[in-house]
């Protein structure tokens, strides 16, 4: 699985408007929520899996980017949402950068294959300065589509 | 190597198009009276690259390396068991490391006459062609590659 299997317009924000961490979190997972159609119940779920996922350590990866993931169940395949934030959010990077760009990967756990894989994906797909640059000075979500189309 | 097939090899990810193509491999195995191997490889190239991103910590990576080792024997299980249905029995190897790697290095070892792999993705981004494991196991195989495609018939007939 490659990120373009899971590329969604309706799974893209931007921007964002929250101005940290937990409220990236949070509007990452909203956009999920809404986009699937699922219950507030499931939308908690889906939130405390990330957020216990990130008190084993932040996933923010340096260079401006963070990939909050989990497993949970309630998502049926693997599920990526895309955020950009016009401002810098503290993510606890290693590097010390703040973020501006943004994955959500959510997995069931009977995929861990494909979750693996499309983390290793997104991982490749960022490597490139002028990439990201790009990324994070997309207009809106066509243009996320389009950069990541390219 | 060559036509009849004798050493088929058909890979497994656990994706519903590497079904496919492990029923197709059943079939193919039958019809030439070939031995058919099935493969899962899991892929720890792809966990150590997640950890050195920062992506995954320790703990992570090892829970998810179970995670796969479960994978790939319950798929495995499942093309036994799919072809024993077509009175067929199979060899079940689960190997670690690179995918394409891994795999050429099999079916060279093997003098394997047939890869059969389950979908090749479009070409939809010039940054991601390259990096599907079944696209570089393809270009990379040493023998001759069956590539198929999705199809409905051939689950409906197994699932008979």
């Amino acid at each position: 699985m490659i990120l373009l299997d899971v590329l969604d317009k309706d799974l893209v924000k931007v921007p964002l408007t929250a101005s940290d961490k937990q409220g990236i979190i949070t509007e990452l997972v909203e956009v999920l929520a809404k986009a699937k159609g699922y219950s507030s119940q499931q939308f908690d779920d889906m939130l405390e899996a990330v957020l216990n996922r990130e008190s084993l350590g932040s996933t923010g990866i340096g260079n401006g980017i963070a990939i909050p993931h989990a497993k949970t169940n309630v998502v049926k395949q693997v599920s990526m949402v895309v955020g950009i934030s016009r401002f810098p959010v503290e993510f606890d990077s290693p590097d010390g950068q703040k973020s501006r760009i943004f994955f959500l990967v959510l997995a069931p756990s009977s995929a861990a294959s494909a979750h693996v894989e499309l983390l290793a994906s997104i991982a490749r797909t960022c490597t490139s300065n002028v990439f990201r640059r790009m990324l994070e000075g997309a207009k809106d979500k066509d243009e996320v589509i389009r950069l990541f189309q390219e | 190597m060559g036509v009849p097939f004798k050493d088929i090899v058909v890979y497994l990810d656990g994706s519903e198009s590497s079904m496919t193509a492990a029923m197709y491999g059943i079939k193919l195995a039958v019809e030439h009276e070939a031995k058919l191997t099935a493969v899962y490889v899991v892929n720890t190239k792809a966990l150590s690259e997640l950890v050195k991103a920062g992506i995954f910590v320790a703990i992570e990576r090892d829970e998810y390396q179970r995670d796969l080792q479960a994978d790939a024997d319950r798929y495995l299980r499942h093309v036994a068991k799919l072809a024993a249905t077509k009175q067929l029995e199979i060899e079940s190897v689960k190997l670690e490391g690179a995918i394409h790697v891994v795999m050429r290095q099999l079916l060279k070892e093997r003098n394997s006459d047939l890869l059969v792999l389950g979908g090749i993705t479009d070409i939809r981004s010039r940054r991601e062609e390259l990096s599907s494991e079944t696209d570089r196991m393809m270009r990379t195989s040493p023998c001759p590659v069956l590539v198929v495609r999705d199809d409905d018939d051939i689950w409906l007939e197994f699932e008979a």
